[in-house]
């Protein structure tokens, strides 16, 4: 049973990433937005959307291989 | 056209020659990993990264393609240009602009800053490159050189850790604070008048500062001879190639087999301590027989690029730009489409998005069209399992069979590419062909920290990868191949009762006649998302075929034993030709603006693929 579920998990989270990373640029930064828009009514959410989110829609704004699925890795750091 | 500078965060943008050290420069002030080469072209977008201030503020640092002027002949340089007066959206100009100049070839980045210099936005100069022009004998009276252009001029040396301090220290916010409140003037095309003004204000200020050109060594001459003529270069850049994948199979081995080992010990450990179920299949038979068959390939994917980074960054690919020029013309594909179709080699994306650099349209619609028919890394997994599993590991003289087989493969890529320009260029009437003007830079030994960087940055992007969308769409391969269960009565492998196995039986009908099997059609789907899921597409689908439990990590001799050498050759011929991957034609849709073209490229190349396997496959059959 235990099995069961946790291969249930796995498969769910593997369609999930999957939909995630083979979807649009544009379509994911339009997503990644939405969230944005929903998160900025929740004050609970803020350190969250600061340090997840934001770096996320900066990225996927970007152009080029920001957005492709082979150049994941490229993003400038600060330091 | 009067622009409002921004006012904070400081921005600065650095500017300059192609090939001067922006980008290296870019690295160094914000600790960013984007890829530098000792040649032209290598940034066609605007990247931005940030840096910390002194007083705690924020940096913004805006690396621009190379350009020779403002007055822009391609989209990459058209970028430079627009950020530079703020005429991007969502980019302010900058409050601050670094120009790079090449100390070795200073009369060249000079022209260029005398322009910028012209634009009256803040400005200082970095000299970069001075340890080589110090090496080389170049004079430059430097504080003559800033009091004649009326800015702070500092020398930098990018690739060396602490070679940017000075320019560091210019460019804290505080010194620029009373100035951040400019606005860009109005800007007009360079007239002839005004190229005359440059080029005689440019001699002036060269006398003042008393350069001398750089003393030339002997030695680069000779090679240049050497490399550059018309036959015996060609011979040079055929011999590179042949060592380069001939040390793939012979350097690859033993590692290879190390991690070939380590999988599948680990298989048999999941599969001991473990209980039978759903999620030690999915480990087993998933997991490790899918992603883990893909992971083998990494040694000979550092090896490759190995290779390549050394050459890129010793200065010898210009050169074989330069020999293969005439003969790109000769098919239609512009002189500039080699940088673009080099990149290629690695990921047929930055290679589209380099086809900017090519100012005619037709000719960067061209290449852009065959940039997917350059071999890309991500075949290189699907090659080397076919050609370890049916070529014999033998010698041919001095070579290795299989590195002759992985060259003609590469080969082959690029005659295909040459031959479709050509049928191209027979529906473009009218075009003229654009010679090729590329400055051949220094030759120089490759860095070693730029290599083993370049090398790590691969390796990244592979292992994310295999832990990523490989391994999320392996699970996804092994959930449609596990379920439905089959019928009480069931007399063959449980896969054929799966979702996979009908979908592979009903794609079986379409690819038969190139002798592909239903494992084959059903692998061919996921590696639509990436190529190289195909390897693990083909290892899930074997292991969950296995009536025993000894498939793990043994993809190679399963299909040695069962496909014909006929079907071996037709799937390599199929992935020569390949059609790409999703996210390729997602970028030929931005690059182009329109789905017309993404379409008539997954429509041409899926047309080549089919025939060409189908010949290989009736052919070998025959002489088999």
């Amino acid at each position: 049973m235990l099995q069961q579920v946790l291969v249930t998990f796995l498969v769910l989270a593997a369609f999930a990433f999957s939909a995630w990373r083979l979807m649009p640029a544009r379509r994911r930064l339009l997503t990644l937005l939405a969230l944005d828009r929903w998160a900025a009514g929740h004050p609970a959410l803020s350190a969250w959307r600061e340090r997840w989110l934001k770096p996320r829609i900066i990225r996927a704004g970007g152009v080029g291989c920001d957005g492709c699925a082979a150049n994941g890795s490229h993003a400038p750091r600060s330091r | 056209m009067d622009t409002a500078v921004s006012a904070s965060p400081l921005r600065i943008a650095l500017v300059g020659v192609p090939n001067c050290g922006k980008t290296a420069l870019f690295n160094r002030l914000t600790g960013s990993r984007q890829k530098v080469a000792n040649y032209p072209g290598v940034t066609v977008e605007r990247r931005e990264g940030e840096r910390a201030a002194n007083d705690g503020s924020e940096l913004r640092i805006l690396d621009l393609p190379g350009t020779y002027s403002l007055s822009p002949t391609t989209l990459d340089e058209a970028i430079t240009r627009d950020v530079l007066l703020g005429r991007v959206a969502d980019a302010p100009a900058p409050g601050l602009i670094v120009c790079v100049v090449d100390a070795v070839h200073l009369p060249i980045g000079l022209r260029l800053a005398l322009e910028v210099k012209r634009l009256g936005l803040p400005m200082v100069l970095a000299l970069n490159r001075m340890d080589v022009a110090r090496r080389r004998g170049v004079k430059i009276n430097v504080e003559r050189l800033a009091a004649e252009l009326g800015v702070a001029v500092l020398p930098t040396v990018a690739v060396q850790r602490g070679g940017a301090d000075a320019l560091i220290e210019a460019i804290q916010p505080g010194r620029w604070a009373a100035q951040r409140n400019v606005t860009v003037p109005a800007w007009q095309e360079t007239t002839a008048e005004d190229a005359e003004q440059t080029q005689s204000d440019l001699k002036g200020v060269l006398e003042a500062v008393g350069y001398s050109a750089p003393v030339e060594n002997p030695w680069f001459g000779r090679v240049d001879r050497l490399l550059l003529h018309p036959l015996g270069g060609l011979m040079v850049l055929a011999v590179v190639m042949f060592l380069m994948f001939q040390a793939v199979f012979s350097w690859a081995e033993a590692p290879m087999d190390l991690i070939e080992g380590g999988m599948a010990a680990v298989g048999e450990w999941l599969r001991g301590s473990m209980s039978e179920g759903p999620l030690r299949s999915l480990l087993v038979d998933g997991v490790i027989a899918g992603a883990g068959a893909v992971l083998v390939f990494l040694p000979q994917i550092i090896i490759l690029f190995f290779f390549i980074l050394a050459l890129e960054d010793s200065g010898y690919l210009p050169r074989a730009a330069y020999l293969l020029d005439r003969l790109m013309g000769s098919v239609g594909l512009s002189g500039r489409a080699f940088i673009p179709l080099l990149s290629s080699f690695a990921c047929a994306i930055p290679g589209i998005m380099a086809a900017r650099t090519i100012p005619s349209w037709r000719d960067r619609l061209t290449t852009i069209m065959v940039a997917p028919l350059m071999t890309c890394s991500a075949r290189l997994p699907v090659y080397a399992l076919l050609i370890a599993a049916f070529i014999p590991d033998e010698s041919v003289g001095v070579f290795n069979l299989q590195g002759l087989v992985m060259f003609g493969l590469y080969a082959a890529g690029i005659l295909s590419a040459l031959l479709v320009a050509w049928v191209m260029k027979l529906f473009a009437s009218g075009t003229l062909y654009s010679p090729l003007m590329l400055e051949l830079p220094d030759f120089q030994w490759p860095n070693s920290g730029n290599l083993l960087l370049g090398l790590w940055e691969r390796v990244k992007i592979f292992l994310s990868r295999v832990g990523g969308i490989i391994l999320a769409l392996t699970i996804i391969l092994w959930f449609l191949s596990s379920y439905p269960a089959p019928p009480p009565d069931a007399t063959g492998p449980a896969i054929q009762y799966s979702f996979a196995g009908q979908l592979g039986a009903a794609l079986e009908y379409v690819f038969a006649p190139i002798g592909f099997n239903w494992q084959i059609s059903i692998a061919l789907v996921p590696g639509l998302a990436a190529r190289e899921v195909a390897v693990s597409a083909l290892g899930t689908v074997y292991a969950m075929s296995a009536a025993g439990d000894d498939v793990a990590g043994q993809l190679e001799p399963l299909i040695a034993q069962t496909w014909s050498l006929a079907t071996a050759c037709s799937l390599l011929v199929w992935y020569i030709f390949a059609p790409q991957c999703l996210s390729t034609l997602a970028v030929v849709k931005r690059e182009t603006n329109s789905w017309r073209y993404p379409l008539i490229m997954a429509g041409y190349l899926f047309a080549l693929a089919y025939l060409a396997s189908f010949i290989t496959y009736r052919v070998v059959s025959a002489w088999a």
